[in-house]
């Protein structure tokens, strides 16, 4: 299959270009039926975004217009007390949920940089030299990315008991660690593939031993698809529930999706807490989403389909 | 174990790395079992071995800087427990600081569990569902305190049934205490349901059957339209819809299980327990709201607060946020919520039977000795009768009696005279180690039978057929 | 990648000192690149899932602190002979089933929708991306609120329409058509996505040889657009069928198994076997079945992911 890779590139990038769009030019019936694709996608936006909209306008909602019927949806007093209940306890101090979030940024940035020190150097590896059995071994990273975590948490609290490593930051970067690492050997595979082995053989040619051709050659043109990479990783290990709901027991270890989880269930929710939580905690995942729009494409699929 | 990389010309080594990281899991296997069975804490199948037990007196305290951490799920109890805690208890202990620590409510059982599992604990002090208990006991989690409140607890100051439910195993006859059986907790948090009913809309006075009590709520949605007649627990979660069939059960005279013989089966689904669900489902569902079927504490609440049902059942130490103007459109201070919100003891009809609800302390198994008196020393602090008054003033509901007739306690709240009349009244669940699976299963059928998932005759047969065979087969299997 | 074709500016570097550095061989090397993930790997998956493997044939339980015995293949035959498991198995289908076909069917047509644009193309992209990238906790509690029968957003929209209140969450089949619309709203960019990056891959000349051919839209939709994005389309597709078969956080949140059991997965059984009961020695025979599943639809993946790199 030929597909020109600027293009595909394009699908992903976020820059508002005029695309060079390949379709032919628009006939008679073209006007109206522009009309009417133009209305679909508007519909469909609509319906998409509205969740989103409605996360943001309950946020900024007093909680007696968030239970409000029917719903209101422009007329209510805007108030940024939930904002500052994420951050703050009623006592001024800092509340169970922003010590998740740090909770998370710990463990996410732990999780994240073993991921991309174990698996950059080996999807090099993978890439460059003739092992045996590669496709097998590629096989097996890519199917411990799959396994359902309410199987592997089963065993891994097993493994933990004996450890000691139950409700410790650690605990938790480990297994992230690991289902993200094969991602990182899939995705970065793919990137080190793009780069033609003959820069580093014409390195070695000049005296530089093949470590080093890699080091000064080959990995700084693999920054963009580490920090992709990384920045995926970053996103799986920020939003994962599974195994932090069953390997954290406590507030000083736990992570931001079962805190923000355990805000409902007490003997009143706060939905404007739960939505103005929400948004805090999905803006750093946007930001670094935007950041690696154009390699979106790539993430999604485990590098499997990337140009 | 150094793997080594299969790289083409090197099948010799990788067949060696294979062997050896075979060699290496086997052990790790076999290690790991071998721990299990040998870092036993006490206590087997019958519960009756001799687990972990509290020496009967105090063990000497430091005065060393400490910290004192329990168990709760998220609740608003919790944050007046730490509070109560830390603004009291430091004043015998000012080296000792109180921490509570909380989990999901739909976490609770299995937090504490899990832990318990790992033989690690970071609290101290367990707040274990009455019901948890068997199932801790036979597992050796929790200390054996028998010993202990002999000397140093004024038994007789409680209601016997009240210590029974948050302390005692095996289970004691509903109402009653066993003198001779151990005791594993103390009590903490009082609780049991109370009636809510719209004094606006139905009148001051109560209604005092069940069957009233539907009938009232019937004409009260016919009169106004937009409000539900009833209001309570229906979620498949925690014990929610549970709790609402066996309340239900027991106050058309139902029983929910023969303790003596273990037998469930022919007994919940008995004509009185057929009677109770086609209640429930035939006369008290239809008068909820269309959707309620997931309801649990916090929607039964907002629907309270909401004005959008005429008579609500809730637990009493959930109800605190119903007073509260900044959630409610009742009214705009306290004082005027409390001119619309009535707050009763539960109908009765055949019996008077309430849930009991609430938590005791447990002390884990595996934490310091240490730590352990200083627990001992927090729970014997805890249950003295000035104490007691003040955890009552400072919203908590006690459980001894003298604090239960205190001004402190009843010029509080209205729910807590109704907390204070519903004490005799009190039927618990089974408290057995295969608890959390029974629970499972008549939640999940009491709900299946409310939705329409599911036909109400057939949910309760289940019931009791899947109950039975739990009991039977104590564990094992799905 | 534009990066990948710019020669390395670094080229000009002075080559080291022969013999300033040992020489590490390629194969050395290769080891020691690879064996720390292979071994995280094999701590983190392979140790656990084989110590799964071996208390599946036991009656071991967490809690209960009694040694393993070894009960052979019972385990298995009780799952596969359980009426329970079978009516999981059945929910599971049917979420999958439906929630991947939906999503393919709306994503795909988003997509063609979009590629057509002439303007805003990134703009719309980056929009319809934003439901993918939040957490499944927020999304499921955020949806359980909207599906509120009571004070939902949802039925008060259908209010103002004059139509009835729906039980979203509380009534069959009601509640799985909401978890499949929930999982659908935050998968369909993901099929979105690479539905886009088949299309604006067509090559021109192809369409421009249809037009002259006067061909018919849906001519060229079948024999040009269809074909060559359908290849992307079924990775997408493979993807998102076994991230469905592990459901769990979703419905914990958001129907919590209810009504009943009746959108119960096998994730979410699984949990129940493990984490209620603590019947460990069943729950490991359950999960190891399950991995047996996935290990099945990740061989077909990756085989067809192979090709599709190949060609």
């Amino acid at each position: 299959m030929t597909i020109s890779s600027d293009r595909l590139v394009k699908a992903g990038a976020v820059t508002d270009t005029v695309a060079d769009n390949p379709l032919p030019r628009r006939r008679r019936r073209g006007r109206g039926r522009n009309i009417v694709e133009v209305t679909l996608l508007t519909v469909v936006a609509a319906a998409m975004l509205f969740p989103v909209l409605w996360i943001l306008e309950t946020s900024i909602k007093e909680n007696r217009d968030v239970y409000a019927v029917p719903a209101k949806f422009f007329d209510f007093k805007v108030t940024f007390a939930h904002y500052k209940d994420v951050f703050f306890a009623s006592d001024g101090g800092a509340s169970d949920v922003s010590r998740s979030f740090l909770n998370s940024i710990l463990v996410a940035g732990g999780s994240t940089v073993l991921a991309t020190l174990f698996g950059v150097p080996a999807a090099w590896a993978y890439s460059r030299f003739p092992l045996r059995a590669k496709k097998d071994q590629l096989f097996f990273i890519l199917s411990t990315r799959f396994m359902p975590p309410v199987v592997i948490v089963i065993p891994v609290f097993l493994m933990y008991r004996e450890l000691g490593l139950i409700n410790t930051h650690i605990g938790l970067i480990l297994v992230y660690a690991a289902f993200n690492v094969s991602f990182t050997i899939w995705m970065m595979k793919g990137f080190v593939d793009e780069v033609p082995a003959e820069y580093e053989e014409a390195a070695m040619l000049d005296g530089y031993t093949r470590l080093q051709a890699f080091r000064r050659f080959t990995l700084p043109l693999l920054v963009p698809g580490i920090a992709a990479t990384a920045v995926f990783a970053l996103i799986f290990s920020w939003n994962e529930f599974v195994f932090a709901i069953f390997l954290t027991t406590s507030q000083d270890v736990r992570t931001a999706p079962p805190a923000i989880a355990g805000l409902i269930g007490g003997t009143t929710v706060d939905w404007g807490l739960v939505a103005a939580c929400a948004v805090v905690f999905a803006i750093p995942v946007l930001v670094f989403a935007f950041l690696v729009r154009k390699h979106l494409v790539a993430g999604v699929t485990l590098g499997a389909v990337r140009r | 174990m150094r793997y080594t990389g299969p790289l083409g010309r090197m099948s010799l080594p990788r067949r060696k790395a294979r062997l050896s990281a075979a060699a290496v899991a086997t052990a790790m296997i076999l290690a790991a079992c071998g721990g299990n069975s040998s870092d036993n804490a006490g206590g087997d199948s019958d519960g009756k071995a001799a687990g972990p037990t509290a020496p009967a007196t105090i063990p000497a305290l430091t005065n060393d800087p400490a910290t004192l951490s329990f168990i709760w799920f998220e609740w608003p109890a919790a944050q007046a427990l730490e509070d109560f805690a830390n603004a009291e208890y430091s004043k015998v202990r000012p080296n000792v600081t109180v921490e509570v620590n909380t989990v999901p409510n739909a976490n609770w059982h299995d937090a504490m569990f899990t832990q318990f599992a790992a033989r690690k604990t970071d609290f101290d002090i367990a707040i274990l569902d009455s019901q948890h208990i068997g199932e801790a006991v036979t597992n050796g989690n929790i200390l054996d305190i028998t010993d202990f409140i002999k000397s140093n607890i004024e038994t007789a100051a409680y209601d016997p049934y009240l210590l029974a439910a948050y302390g005692q195993y095996p289970q004691a006859e509903t109402g009653q205490r066993d003198e001779n059986a151990s005791m594993y907790g103390l009590p903490l948090l009082g609780d049991t349901w109370t009636m809510i009913y719209r004094k606006d809309l139905i009148g001051d006075t109560p209604p005092a059957t069940w069957d009233e009590m539907i009938a009232t709520a019937k004409k009260c949605q016919d009169d106004n339209p937009g409000v539900n007649g009833l209001a309570f627990h229906q979620s498949n979660g925690s014990d929610a819809a549970a709790v609402t069939y066996n309340t239900v059960n027991g106050v058309y005279g139902g029983t929910i299980w023969n303790s003596k013989d273990r037998k469930i089966d022919g007994v919940i689904n008995d004509a009185a327990g057929q009677k109770a669900m086609d209640v429930l489902v035939n006369q008290m569902k239809p008068l909820t709201a269309k959707g309620s079927g997931n309801w649990f504490i916090d929607e039964v609440n907002a629907a309270v607060a909401q004005g959008k049902a005429c008579i609500a059942f809730q637990w009493i130490a959930a109800s605190g946020g119903l007073l509260d103007p900044a959630q409610s459109t009742l009214g705009t201070s306290k004082e005027e919520i409390l001119d619309k919100l009535g707050f009763a003891t539960l109908p009765t009809q055949e019996t008077n039977l309430v849930p009991l609800g609430g938590m005791g302390m447990h002390i884990s198994a595996y934490v310091s000795p240490a730590q352990q008196a200083e627990a001992l020393n927090f729970m014997k602090w805890f249950e003295q009768a000035d104490v007691q008054k003040k955890w009552a003033a400072a919203g908590g509901v006690p459980s001894r009696t003298d604090a239960l007739k205190s001004p402190e306690f009843l010029d509080g709240p209205p729910f807590n005279q109704v907390y204070a009349d519903s004490v005799a009244r009190q039927r618990d669940m089974w408290n057995v180690p295969e608890y959390a699976k029974l629970i499972d299963i008549e939640n999940t059928n009491v709900n299946a039978a409310l939705n329409g998932a599911a036909d109400p005759r057939t949910a309760l047969d289940t019931i009791a057929k899947d109950q039975q065979a739990v009991l039977d087969s104590s564990g094992g299997g799905l | 990648m534009s990066s990948t074709t710019t020669p390395p500016a670094q080229a000009s570097a002075p080559p080291p000192a022969p013999g300033r550095t040992t020489r590490l061989g390629d194969r050395k090397l290769a080891v020691t690149f690879i064996s720390p993930a292979l071994l995280l790997l094999l701590f983190m998956s392979i140790f656990p899932l084989l110590w799964a493997l071996y208390l599946s044939f036991t009656d071991y339980s967490v809690t209960r602190d009694k040694p393993a015995k070894f009960v052979g293949l019972q385990n298995y035959v009780d799952i596969l002979t359980s009426s329970q498991v079978h009516q999981r198995t059945l929910t599971t289908l049917a979420y999958v089933v439906g929630a991947v076909l939906l999503q393919t069917v709306l994503g795909f047509g988003i997509a063609y929708l979009i590629s057509r644009r002439r303007r805003g193309q990134g703009v719309l992209t980056t929009l319809f991306l934003v439901p993918m990238m939040l957490s499944p906790v927020v999304v499921g509690l955020f949806w359980k609120f909207m599906f509120d029968a009571q004070f939902g957003v949802v039925n008060s929209m259908l209010g103002s329409l004059g139509l009835e209140p729906v039980e979203w969450l509380t009534r069959m089949p009601n509640a799985l058509i909401s978890l499949i619309v929930v999982d659908t709203w935050q998968w369909t960019p993901f099929i979105m996505l690479i539905a886009l990056a088949g299309l604006t891959a067509v090559p021109n000349y192809l369409y421009e040889a249809a037009s002259i051919d006067r061909a018919s839209e849906w001519f060229r939709f079948r024999h040009i657009t269809f074909p060559l994005v359908w290849p992307l389309l079924l990775i997408a597709v493979m993807f998102r069928a076994i991230e469905a078969f592990r459901l769990f956080d979703l419905v914990y949140i958001l129907t919590n198994g209810g009504p009943g059991v009746s959108t119960e997965t096998l994730s979410f059984h699984v949990y129940k076997v493990a984490f209620l009961g603590f019947n460990t020695g069943t729950a490991s025979a359950y999960g190891i079945l399950m991995v047996l599943v996935v290990l099945v639809m990740a061989q077909f993946y990756l085989r067809y992911l192979t090709k599709l790199k190949e060609k």
